[in-house]
């Protein structure tokens, strides 16, 4: 089964540019979370297009600005690790969530 | 406290130390999901818990009491699982109100335990950090300490009781370490003064938030949760209801927010902000974690339960051992209390004189006791394998894994449990849809479970199939009547994910809330948490729904007894029961509905055969037998079919029974909601009083609509194709 056969790689500018190869993501232009492979890292800058409620939950649960978090597996929906917590997050949040990636500390898979 | 008048069981002796007046302490628990926070409560109280709801609310409200070591009575309240206070869902909605001492029942918390995980201490303390500003004296618990040292993670716990403020107390509660500390740490901490908010904010936001602070404290709040709540009210989109009346308060928030966004503080991400930015120091300050090696136990399990591939088919696997359990292993358990429940009966009845005593004992009552003891095999088991799931991380992921397809149907990933179990009962799967957060999904998620073909639907499903679906066989090696009742299942089930979707863009209209799931890290479940669960869902059911199934039982009784007719002695006995029935209210009410199911091609005899299986599904047969003088005897199934294939109209002298009357019954049995049981339970879960009965009664109306509708079509349909 290919792995990214169900990744929907939203249209924008600045997916182009980025994530080709895993842990090769030096000055990396900021993206959605939903664009970043499993394996890397990336610190949230905005949770502006999530919707405000969940933004609020969000942000409770640790995924805050600023917070760096490891993506562990990506699908229709991702498996992050926040604060050493494993979050699931539906495609809509990670959508909605602007990261700066950051170059891998160690790729996992 | 009129808390000390409750029927509670109390095993323990009072100690002589403690003064008989001595007041109560009320001690309420609070912490995230995955915490150990149930398990806690476990070890503090034992069986010494009540269950019932919060006023005016669904929300389950389980208090416990115990003593500490020192004899002092504590009432200890197990709130739900939040991450925040911030109230997203009644649950924590609730929880906040209790904390800030503003119940509806006037409950108030003399002390807070705020239940960490010591393995994800970060995350946790987001919450700590907001109880401990409410004003109350406040215990930091320290969970599942063995987990966290296994993980590298070393805590220094004075450095933590001076970082926070509070008393801390590492525990292991599902080995019951550090309890009595934890009772200790209780009696101290509400002689010191409250604790307070261990970190400041920038001055500029401080003195936009003055306004809103005096306002609070003005509606009653005390300084420091007012302070709590002026912060806190920042990142949320609505006021919640304990603060939506303060006069004014909407406005002057709305100020303060502007104003800090114009001076550069985004105000959604003040509270955040400030806590993780105090949160990072404390744990620099009291936590050192030992980078480990390679992934964690955790997540290598994960990477099989979540494969692509292995993922999926070890989720199936392991849904059909629990489907498996609450259809099999039940059986005997159940046939057993049955047995045992009838012996019991007759011999009870042989001590009471012959007539309408005995009948009502033995038909009545102990029938209906039957009836309710009979369910307890499957909940029992269910909430077991449930608890199991739950308890050791995997609900969670099998939540994720089906969460793509539920969506579809408007639903989420925690709606398949619920809806696999129904095709055992109806019952425990509405039970069980307690693990759907939220209100709307879990409604919607009980309103279609008894779709889902039970194991009650079977006996109904084999005498009709048997008797008039030829056992020819198909390529393949399939049987014609095996793929009925596979068809049967199938339709059940399709049906149910399109009532959902239709439930969730009509009355329970809502947004489908974007998944957010924390997938815990695995751990074995505790025996005697699985224990007191599966003891308090049993006991809830026989109390809740036991008496309805009773009392209903009771009238279906009396309906098939009354009015007595004159039977003539010498005939059969059998036959007495056919005549006794057929005068009987059940039987008039058959004939009179017979206009009414004469479009579907049934008579007066099926007619009470459905009335009647309102009790059960099964009394469909045992109904039919009474009617059809085979007697009512399982074992009679075989001569009610041969008699069932013979009877003729008396008018026309055409069949009665046609492979499309049949087929049109077995139908109307897929979608018809005959079971008193399950009204009972939605009743219940629905909320109680006129919500719970509101929607028992739309569930029980539209499935009857349904039904009628399908088994019309069905026959109708098929005699204008010529079918018969």
């Amino acid at each position: 089964m290919s792995i990214s056969v169900s990744l929907p790689v939203l249209p924008t500018a600045s997916s182009t540019a980025t994530t080709s190869v895993d842990g090769l993501l030096e000055a990396a232009r900021p993206c959605t979370l939903s664009q970043c492979r499993p394996g890397s890292r990336a610190t949230v800058i905005g949770l502006d297009d999530c919707g405000s409620d969940e933004a609020c939950r969000l942000r409770a649960l640790g995924l805050c600005e600023g917070t760096a978090v490891s993506v562990i597996d990506a699908r229709h929906a991702m498996v992050l690790d926040v604060r050493g917590t494993r979050l699931a997050l539906g495609s809509a949040l990670t959508a909605g969530i602007t990261v700066q990636p950051l170059p891998a500390r160690s790729a996992r898979r | 406290m009129t808390d000390l008048a409750t029927p509670v069981v109390e095993p323990t002796p009072p100690t002589p130390f403690a003064p008989a007046d001595e007041a109560v302490l009320r001690l309420a628990l609070v912490g995230n999901p995955n915490t150990g926070k149930t398990t806690l409560f476990n070890a503090l109280t034992g069986l010494r818990q009540r269950v019932g709801n919060f006023a005016g609310v669904t929300v389950e409200r389980v208090e416990g009491f115990f003593r500490t070591a020192s004899g002092r009575r504590v009432a200890c309240l197990d709130l739900p699982g939040s991450y925040s206070l911030s109230a997203s869902s009644p649950d924590e909605q609730i929880a906040l109100e209790v904390l800030l001492g503003r119940a509806r029942d006037g409950w108030r918390p003399d002390v807070i335990v705020v239940v960490a995980d010591a393995a994800h201490l970060e995350r946790n303390l987001f919450l700590a950090s907001q109880v401990i500003e409410l004003g109350v004296p406040v215990v930091l618990a320290l969970n599942q300490m063995d987990a966290a040292e296994d993980q590298g993670i070393s805590i220094d716990v004075p450095e933590l009781i001076d970082a926070l403020g509070v008393p801390v107390v590492p525990l292991v509660a599902k080995r019951g370490q550090g309890i009595d500390a934890l009772g200790r740490a209780c009696e101290i901490a509400v002689t010191l003064p409250p604790p307070s908010r261990q970190f400041s904010l920038p001055t500029a936001a401080t003195e936009l938030l003055a306004p809103v602070v005096a306002r609070l404290e003005s509606a009653g709040l005390s300084t420091s949760a007012a302070q709590l709540e002026a912060l806190r009210l920042l990142s949320v989109q609505h006021l919640e209801p304990h603060v939506a009346d303060v006069d004014g308060l909407e406005e002057l928030r709305k100020t303060a927010a502007v104003t800090l966004g114009q001076i550069g503080l985004a105000p959604q991400r003040l509270e955040s902000d400030a806590r993780y930015g105090w949160i990072g120091e404390v744990m620099a300050r009291a936590v050192v974690t030992k980078e480990q090696e390679g992934r964690s136990f955790s997540d290598r399990i994960d990477a099989i339960a979540l494969h692509r591939v292995i993922g999926p088919a070890v989720f199936i696997a392991l849904m059909a051992i629990v489907f498996q359990s609450v259809f099999t292993w039940a059986a005997p358990m159940q046939d057993a209390i049955e047995g045992l429940i009838a012996a019991l009966g007759s011999q009870v009845g042989t001590l009471l004189p012959e007539g309408d005593l005995r009948s009502l004992v033995v038909d009545g009552i102990f029938a209906g006791v039957g009836g309710v003891l009979v369910f307890l095999p499957q909940i029992s088991i269910l909430f077991l394998v449930i608890g199991i799931l739950e308890d050791s991380g995997y609900m969670a992921r099998a939540a994720f894994l089906m969460d793509r397809v539920m969506r579809r149907v408007g639903l989420h990933g925690r709606s398949f449990i619920p809806m696999l179990s129904g095709y055992a009962c109806a019952v425990p799967g509405i039970m069980a849809t307690r693990v759907i957060e939220n209100r709307q999904d879990r409604l919607a998620t009980m309103m279609v479970v008894p779709l889902m073909s039970c194991s009650a639907r079977l006996p109904v499903y084999t005498l009709l199939i048997g008797t008039f679906i030829p056992a020819s066989t198909l390529p393949f090696g399939f049987g014609l009547q095996g793929l009925t009742l596979l068809g049967m299942y199938l339709l059940g089930t399709l049906t149910a994910l399109a009532v959902a979707a239709v439930f969730k863009r009509t009355l329970l209209k809502g947004p489908v809330r974007p998944m957010i799931l924390e997938l815990p890290a695995y751990r074995w479940p505790s025996v005697r948490t699985l224990g007191v669960t599966v003891w308090q869902r049993a006991m809830l059911f026989v109390r809740r729904a036991g008496t309805v199934i009773m009392a209903l039982s009771i009238v279906l009784w009396a309906m098939a007894t009354y009015p007595r007719t004159e039977v003539d002695a010498s005939l059969p006995d059998v036959t007495q029961a056919e005549q006794q029935l057929e005068a009987s209210t059940l039987g008039r009410v058959g004939k009179i509905i017979e206009p009414v199911v004469r479009p579907l091609g049934y008579d007066w005899k099926i007619g009470v055969s459905i009335a009647a299986s309102f009790a059960a599904r099964e009394v469909f047969v045992s109904t039919m037998g009474t009617i059809y003088g085979v007697g009512s005897d399982e074992d009679n199934v075989q001569a009610l079919g041969d008699r069932l294939r013979a009877e003729r109209d008396p008018i026309t002298g055409e069949p009665v029974y046609t492979t499309l009357v049949a087929m049109g019954l077995m139908v109307f049995y897929v979608f018809a909601l005959m079971c008193m049981s399950t009204t009972a339970i939605t009743v219940r879960e629905a909320g109680g009083g006129r919500i719970g009965w509101g929607w028992a009664a739309i569930q029980f109306g539209y499935m009857l609509v349904l039904a009628y509708g399908a088994a019309w079509i069905v026959y109708a349909g098929g005699r204008a194709l010529g079918w018969g």
